[in-house]
């Protein structure tokens, strides 16, 4: 009888599939410190009472939190993007709506991730620009 | 058409009515969790991008969060967040480094674990928030 103990070691040439499967993974542990790190500040410490648009500009002013930000939204946003295609393609099976709906999310994860990279870069400059 | 709903349903039964037990609960908890966390993350990612493209629109999109209803929102989020983290890790772990835990008993002790842990984490951090909404939103004293 095999036992499920007996772990068979498979080579799999790297794929597309292969290396979101391996950025889940990552990505996930990466998220770790930076989305529980954020929560914890934000939601908890915090609050959004005390919240607002100088709270954000003067988080931005900071190189470090514009660094930790960026991660974050990028570790993040790309995690749970790939995660929605994965749960989609548990509907979806034929090969050219995987494809469409792939590029659709792609396309949606490129433009809101701009939006938030662009925010998180340029806001504390443009705001001491205005003042 | 017909073919799409017929996979929704079949996949949306095969979610339902399988009966994995811890596995089976941990990966539907997993699942909404997770979707429900990119769907604040969405939100969250374009109104947070207000405070460049729309700075007077800001305010108003954090009112709204400061209301009841988001409030009580946030702490299911913060669970899905503790959730979805403590579970990966268990998957993310097992996956590139115990592979021989793979096993269906060792897994049911796993998903307990991260279940407690999970609740155990979130308990003070849902206790904090919901006092901050008691005092912020229905006049308690701080």
């Amino acid at each position: 009888m095999t036992t499920s103990s007996q772990v068979r070691k498979v080579e799999v040439k790297p794929n597309y599939e292969n290396v979101a499967w391996k950025w889940m993974r990552y990505s996930g542990i990466a998220l770790i410190p930076l989305a529980w790190t954020h929560v914890l500040i934000k939601d908890i410490v915090v609050g959004v009472h005390a919240i607002d648009l100088e709270y954000v500009i003067v988080q931005w002013s900071s190189i470090g939190w514009q660094v930790f930000d960026i991660l974050l939204l990028a570790f993040a946003f790309a995690h749970g993007m790939n995660g929605l295609r994965q749960v989609s393609f548990d509907f979806i099976h034929g090969a050219g709506a995987r494809k469409a709906v792939s590029w659709g999310l792609f396309v949606m994860w490129l433009v809101i991730s701009a939006m938030g990279a662009i925010a998180i870069i340029a806001a504390a400059q443009n705001h001491l620009a205005n003042l | 058409m017909t073919s799409l709903v017929d996979s929704f349903r079949t996949t949306m039964r095969g979610y339902l009515t399988y009966r994995g037990r811890e596995g089976h609960l941990a990966f539907l908890l997993h699942r909404l969790t997770g979707l429900g966390t990119l769907l604040f993350l969405i939100i969250h990612i374009v109104d947070t991008s207000f405070v460049y493209f729309a700075p007077h629109l800001y305010a108003e999109t954090i009112e709204l969060y400061r209301s009841t209803p988001f409030m009580i929102g946030e702490i299911f989020l913060v669970f899905s967040v503790i959730y979805h983290g403590v579970n990966g890790v268990r998957i993310a772990v097992v996956d590139m480094w115990l592979p021989h835990k793979w096993t269906l008993t060792a897994q049911k002790n796993w998903t307990r674990w991260a279940v407690l842990i999970t609740i155990v984490l979130w308990l003070p951090a849902a206790f904090i928030m919901f006092r901050s909404m008691l005092v912020h939103n229905f006049g308690f004293g701080g």
